[in-house]
C-alpha cells in the first residue's frame, strides 16, 4: 500500500489518492475526540489509567474474535468486543477508585496485564490469521474505510456534545473532588462517565493508530497545549489543533520515508513535545 | 444568640479508624452558631480528619454528628470549605474567575449552567477577599497568599453556614497570614468557622473556642491556652492539665 502511494508526491497524491485522502480525514476526525479527552486525561494526570483500558481492550477484542470464528457468530465483531472491554474496564477503574482507593493503581496495572493476557490467548485460541490483531495493536491509517471516518465523526459529536454539557461537572471534578462534592456533584458518577467516554475515544482512536500508541496520540497534544494557555476550554481547542497538525505532518512523512503512519505521528507527536518541553525549560532560566 | 437556635455543630460520642488504626475516639463537643473556632494539635491527631467527618466525607465508626440539627451530608451546600493548598494541582488550567465560580455549582441546572446571579456573586467574593484585579489571572501564577484568598473566596461565595479552613495560613508569609485572618474577622458572626492551624499563637488572640484534637478532642477557652504560652509549653500540657481539672 504505502510503495503504491510513494510513486507520487505527497500534495500530489492528496488530490489522486482516495486512500491518503480518506487516512488524513481519518486523522483530522480523531484528533477532535483526541483532543477534547486528552485534555482531560493531562489534567487529572490519568494517562496509566488510559494505558491500561487500551490495553485492556486486547481482551474483549480477542474473545470476540474467537467467538465470531469457532461459534460462526458473524454479527459479532472484535470492534464490539473492543468497546466492550474498554467500557467495562472503566466502570471497573471507576468503581475500583470509589471503593477502594489505596489500590487503585494496583488494580490498575493487573487490568492492564490481565486484558492484553486474555487478548493474547484469545488469539491463540482462534483459527486462522489474525490480521485484526495486528491492526489493533498497531493501527494502519491508511486502511480506514469510508465508514470508519463516519463512526469517528458520530464519537465527535457525542464526545463535544457531553463536554459541553458536563464541562463545569467535569472540571470540578478534575480539580478538586471535594468541592465537587459539597456542590452536590455526584463524583464517582462523574468520573465513571468521563473514564467511559475515555474508554470510547481510546477504542475508535485505536483504529487509526493502535493501542501501543494510542496514549501518545491522547496525551501529547494535549501536553503540548497546556503550555500555551491556562483555560481548560482553550487547551482542549489547541490540542485539537496541535493533534490535528501531528496528524498531518506524520502522514506527510510516513508518506515520503515510507514508514508506518501511526508509528511516525506518535513520533512526530513526541519529538515536538520534546521541543516545547526544552523550550519552555530555557524560558524559565 | 436565643435559646432556641439550634448548636451549628453538635458531636457526640464521635469515633472514627482508618482500618484499624483508631484517629479519633469517643469524641464529644458543641460549637454554637457564629462561633470562630480553632482547631490544633500534632501532626496525625485526627485534624483533617474531624473536618472530613464534619463534611460527610468520611463516615464514623461510632457516635453521630449534626450540623444545625441535620447530617452533614444535608448540610453541605451550606458549607464552605477550604483544603491545604497543596492538595490542588497549581499547573492546572484555570483562571481566578473560574475556580471561584466552582463554588456557585450548587445552583447550577441540569446542563451545568450556572444562574444569573453568580457571577455577580463571586466578583463580590473576590472582592472581599481584595483579587478582584486578579480575575482573569491564571491560579497557578498566584502567590500562596494570594492562592488562599481565591480558595477563601471560593469557599464564601455562597454565603454559607460554615466555614471549614484546613490549614489556610500554613506557608504563607507574616503579611499574608494577616490578611487572611483579617478577612476571617470580617466573616466573623456571619458563619461559624473552624479553622485547622498549627500557629497557636497567632490563632489564639482571634477566636472564641480552640479545640485540641489529639485522638481525643479537648475543648479550650483562649486564656486556658494563653497561660501555657508563657512556660514555653504546648500541647502535651495543655493535654495534662485538661485532662486533671475534667477528674
Amino acid at each position: 500500500m504505502q510503495t503504491i502511494l510513494a510513486s507520487s508526491s505527497f500534495f500530489e497524491a492528496l488530490s489522486t489518492n482516495p486512500f491518503l485522502l480518506l487516512a488524513l480525514g481519518a486523522g483530522f476526525a480523531a484528533s477532535i475526540a483526541s483532543g477534547i479527552m486528552g485534555s482531560f486525561i493531562v489534567v487529572k494526570r490519568i494517562v496509566f489509567i488510559s494505558g491500561s483500558i487500551a490495553h485492556s481492550v486486547l481482551g474483549g477484542m480477542g474473545f470476540f474474535l474467537w467467538l465470531r470464528r469457532t461459534c460462526n457468530l458473524e454479527f459479532i465483531t472484535p470492534l464490539q468486543g473492543a468497546i466492550v472491554a474498554a467500557l467495562l474496564s472503566a466502570l471497573l477503574i471507576g468503581w475500583v477508585r470509589a471503593k477502594h482507593k489505596e489500590r487503585e493503581d494496583t488494580i490498575i496495572a493487573a487490568l492492564w496485564s490481565t486484558g492484553m493476557a486474555i487478548g493474547v490467548i484469545f488469539v491463540a485460541l482462534t483459527p486462522g490469521y489474525n490480521v485484526e490483531l495486528m491492526n489493533f495493536l498497531f493501527g494502519n491509517i491508511l486502511w480506514v474505510s469510508y465508514s470508519d471516518i463516519i463512526t469517528l465523526l458520530i464519537l465527535d459529536v457525542i464526545v463535544t456534545a457531553m463536554t459541553v454539557l458536563y464541562y463545569k461537572r467535569f472540571q470540578a471534578v478534575c480539580f478538586d473532588e471535594d468541592q465537587a462534592e459539597l456542590q452536590g456533584v455526584s463524583v464517582n458518577q462523574v468520573y465513571s462517565l468521563l473514564l467511559c467516554m475515555i474508554a470510547l475515544s481510546i477504542v475508535l482512536l485505536i483504529q487509526v493508530v493502535g493501542s501501543i500508541l494510542v496514549i501518545a496520540i491522547l496525551a501529547i497534544p494535549a501536553a503540548v497545549a497546556g503550555n500555551f494557555t491556562h483555560k481548560l476550554s482553550r487547551m482542549m481547542l489547541l490540542a485539537v489543533l496541535f493533534s490535528m497538525a501531528f496528524t498531518f505532518a506524520g502522514t506527510y512523512i510516513s508518506y515520503e520515508c515510507n514508514w508506518p503512519p501511526g508509528a511516525t505521528i506518535s513520533l512526530t507527536a513526541a519529538l515536538i513535545y520534546t521541543v516545547a518541553l526544552l523550550k519552555k525549560r530555557s524560558a524559565y532560566r | 444568640m436565643a435559646k432556641s437556635d439550634p448548636l451549628a455543630i453538635d458531636v457526640k460520642n464521635l469515633s472514627y479508624s482508618y482500618e484499624k488504626t483508631l484517629v479519633l475516639e469517643d469524641v464529644s463537643f458543641t460549637i454554637k452558631k457564629g462561633e470562630f473556632v480553632g482547631i490544633f494539635g500534632p501532626n496525625g491527631g485526627g485534624k483533617t480528619t474531624l473536618l472530613r467527618l464534619l463534611m460527610g466525607f468520611n463516615k464514623p465508626v461510632k457516635g453521630k454528628i449534626h450540623l444545625f440539627d441535620k447530617s452533614p451530608i444535608a448540610l453541605r451546600p451550606r458549607i464552605g470549605y477550604v483544603p491545604q493548598i497543596n492538595r490542588l494541582d497549581k499547573h492546572f488550567p484555570i483562571t481566578v474567575l473560574e475556580l471561584v465560580l466552582m463554588g456557585c455549582l450548587s445552583s447550577s441546572n441540569l446542563f451545568g449552567r450556572l444562574c444569573s446571579s453568580s457571577l455577580d456573586k463571586a466578583l463580590q467574593a473576590l472582592e472581599k477577599v481584595g483579587l478582584l484585579d486578579k480575575k482573569n489571572q491564571p491560579f497557578g501564577t498566584l502567590s500562596g497568599g494570594q492562592a488562599q484568598r481565591v480558595l477563601i473566596a471560593r469557599a464564601i461565595v455562597n454565603s454559607p453556614e460554615l466555614l471549614f479552613l484546613d490549614e489556610p495560613t500554613a506557608s504563607v508569609d507574616p503579611a499574608a497570614e494577616e490578611m487572611i485572618l483579617d478577612i476571617l474577622q470580617q466573616l466573623k458572626g456571619n458563619m461559624t468557622i473552624l479553622m485547622v492551624t498549627h500557629d497557636l499563637q497567632t490563632i489564639v488572640r482571634k477566636v472564641e473556642k480552640l479545640l485540641c484534637v489529639h485522638r481525643h478532642v479537648h475543648s479550650l477557652l483562649p486564656n486556658e491556652v494563653c497561660e501555657h504560652f508563657g512556660l514555653g509549653l504546648y500541647h502535651s500540657p495543655i493535654l495534662t492539665l485538661k485532662t486533671k481539672s475534667s477528674h
